[in-house]
């Protein structure tokens, strides 16, 4: 399986009746494990049905393949329709490069560093 | 019986004219094939990816940025060979062809013992079909691998049935330098960010 990290975190300060989470991912999402690790995703999505909003940090991400693109696709239907939001913070290139090739950079927005991420996840 | 210069000369412009000039290809003109054949197992593929970015970065005249394009579609083909084409157990088979500065091929083969058999014209129809299904609002779980990572990043797909079962799949992406420089120029769309 290749190595893979993925840590997830409550951000604080977060307004009345949201959460807030923070999701690292480091190493690389193929086919070989994003099944696995998306299992930690839904778990977190499943227990804040309301208000819940995800920053994923993928400052370490060096990988990701179409299969691990329908995940993120799939999260951001699942937040985004119980009204919460879903952004990236500080992309690779090729990351951004493969996110906006499909499409997806239309919905899930990215933001250059982690505290402009978290801010337009607060408003 | 001895032939006079001038005779051997017409003779030898005259055998040139028949068969064509001989051409000498320079050898660092001439492609570059790499053969990989790989177990159906997924756990293999960080390794063929980390392969493409190197050999795509020091060999083919083409930028980073399209080594990590051609990591994606390598990545991508070699997925469906292996989750649709090809059955625990067996093998797939991949190639690369670089001709320096001009162009490199990705070659995909699998073996038709996969979960899904499909002809060659079934795949390019379903190309097309997936190519009409994936746009920018597109929610759905799958689909994207080949129309939007193969299709964009390539100039030709070509789909082959392989004697005795499977497909063959081959596409090709020619160096265009005045498309890296595009690529490599500030984005004004404000649909995708630019990381400085």
């Amino acid at each position: 399986m290749t190595p893979v990290q993925i840590t997830i975190e409550d951000v604080s300060g977060a307004p009345a009746g949201k959460v807030v989470k923070l999701i690292h991912i480091v190493g690389q999402l193929d086919e070989s494990n994003v099944d696995e690790q998306a299992k930690s995703i839904y778990q977190v999505i499943e227990t804040n049905p309301q208000g819940l909003s995800l920053v994923f940090d993928v400052t370490g991400l060096e990988y990701m393949n179409s299969k691990s693109i329908g995940y993120l696709t799939d999260w951001y239907s699942k937040v985004s329709a119980a009204g919460g939001k879903v952004v990236l913070a500080s992309p690779r290139e090729n990351i951004l490069d493969i996110l906006q090739v499909v499409g997806l950079t239309q919905l899930v927005n990215a933001y250059p560093s982690l505290d402009e991420a978290k801010a337009a996840v607060m408003q | 019986m001895d032939q006079h210069p001038q005779q051997f000369e017409q003779t030898v412009a005259e055998a040139q004219a028949q068969v064509g000039q001989p051409v000498l290809i320079p050898l660092d003109e001439q492609p570059t094939q790499i053969s990989i054949t790989m177990p159906t197992q997924a756990y293999f593929q960080s390794g063929i990816r980390d392969f493409v970015v190197n050999l795509t970065k020091n060999m083919t005249g083409f930028s980073q940025q399209w080594a990590f394009r051609f990591q994606a579609v390598v990545d991508e083909l070699c997925n469906n060979a292996i989750e649709h084409g090809s059955a625990v157990g067996q093998n797939i088979k991949v190639a690369m062809i670089s001709t320096k500065n001009k162009s490199l091929e990705v070659i995909v083969e699998d073996t038709g013992t996969g979960k899904e058999k499909i002809s060659a014209q079934q795949m390019a129809a379903l190309l097309q079909e997936r190519k009409q299904m994936v746009t920018a609002q597109y929610l759905g779980f799958r689909g994207r691998g080949l129309p939007k990572i193969v299709g964009e990043w390539t100039d030709e797909i070509i789909f082959e049935d392989v004697p005795g079962g499977g497909i063959r799949v081959k596409v090709k992406k020619y160096l265009r330098k005045e498309e890296d420089q595009v690529l490599s120029a500030p984005k004004k769309d404000p649909t995708h960010l630019v990381l400085q």
